[in-house]
């Protein structure tokens, strides 16, 4: 992956005292530091003392990064980290032995390196649909949603005509692939979304 | 990004990156927002010098019977923190001894005790969420530590 320059305007800024910034880099992220504590099948409770102790390490840490560009890597590592803590605790606590530097020996670089990859992918994806107009972010929301908006739906919703929903889609796609957002993912980030689903 | 993305491929992905941030809900984006007023606090930090958890086997070859207090050290340029972890409290000295007070910043807020002249103060209970010591001694020193976990 590139070095995203959104990536790198938002740490040095944090690192200097704004917490815009700072709520940038949590609003971009915050969905990776989720899914690996989903992946550990941690409860609500694990999860806020997860998230809290990554998060108050970055601030420590924020000024100190010298490569900003690994962010995502160093927080997926933390994360990481932090939910092997939680889990050894609780197993130490249930006598079933396993200290965290026996479980940090077998940190599963694989999956960190996908939810890297997917933290990116979907970061860059959701800032290139937040530069769409809101004509466009509408439809396109409505069009994701779960379930599925009918076309008849949409078309009393945004009070557009059935028939001009699908060039509107189109042209609202295409405006979105030509964002500068998107412009450091390559064919192998794509790729990657065929087989992730199983997570 | 690549021209061979389709619509619907393009659409199917957006679907998943904005499904991935609707799943986080709004308490532990907070958490992380929250955090942010760690930022630049104006005080030494005193980093982790020693941890008897993590030196588990020596201390429990030499000295079984207390192998289970658990003692951990924060040194500062300015000054030594060292605790002792009891069953629910933490006694801890400051060394070289001098009186003040001791700060117990939680995320959720902060609370305060007396540390006495020889330096000696005691939490109690100790916190079950993260939390950070703060000296602040009377002759002017401001010592912070970093994140601890119990």
């Amino acid at each position: 992956m590139r070095d995203d320059p959104t990536v790198v305007a938002l740490v040095t800024r944090a690192a200097r005292g704004d917490p815009a910034a700072w709520d940038g880099i949590v609003e971009r992220y915050v969905p990776l530091v989720w899914s690996i504590c989903a992946r550990f099948q941690l409860n609500n409770s694990d999860r806020e003392d997860v998230s809290q102790s990554v998060w108050l390490l970055l601030v420590e840490q924020v000024g100190k990064l010298r490569e900003p560009a690994a962010l995502p890597g160093w927080l997926a590592t933390t994360t990481y980290r932090e939910c092997l803590r939680v889990v050894t605790t609780a197993r130490k606590t249930e006598r079933l032995g396993t200290g965290l530097d026996d479980a940090l020996q077998f940190v599963d670089h694989t999956m960190i390196d996908e939810e890297i990859l997917m933290a990116e992918r979907n970061a860059a994806l959701r800032a290139a649909f937040a530069e769409l107009p809101p004509r466009c972010q509408r439809l396109l929301a409505m069009l994701t949603s779960d379930p599925p908006c009918s076309y008849a739906e949409i078309s009393a919703t945004l009070d557009i005509p059935v028939g001009s929903i699908g060039p509107k889609r189109a042209r609202c796609l295409e405006r979105m692939r030509k964002s500068p957002a998107l412009a450091g993912l390559n064919d192998a980030d794509f790729r990657w979304t065929e087989d992730d689903h199983h997570a | 990004m690549p021209d061979s993305w389709d619509d619907d491929e393009l659409l199917g992905a957006l679907s998943e990156a904005l499904r991935a941030r609707q799943a986080v809900p709004a308490w532990f984006v907070e958490t992380g927002k929250n955090a942010y007023a760690w930022h630049n606090i104006d005080a030494e930090l005193a980093q982790l010098t020693y941890d008897s958890s993590r030196d588990q086997d020596t201390v429990a070859a030499m000295r079984s019977e207390v192998a289970s207090i658990r003692a951990l050290t924060f040194t500062s340029p300015q000054l030594s923190l060292e605790l002792e972890v009891a069953s629910n409290s933490l006694l801890g000295q400051i060394v070289p001894p001098r009186g003040g007070t001791l700060e117990v910043h939680t995320t959720a807020g902060v609370t305060s005790s007396q540390v006495d002249e020889i330096g000696c103060f005691s939490v109690d209970p100790i916190p079950s969420s993260p939390f950070r010591l703060r000296c602040r001694m009377e002759d002017g020193t401001d010592v912070l530590t970093g994140w601890i976990t119990l």
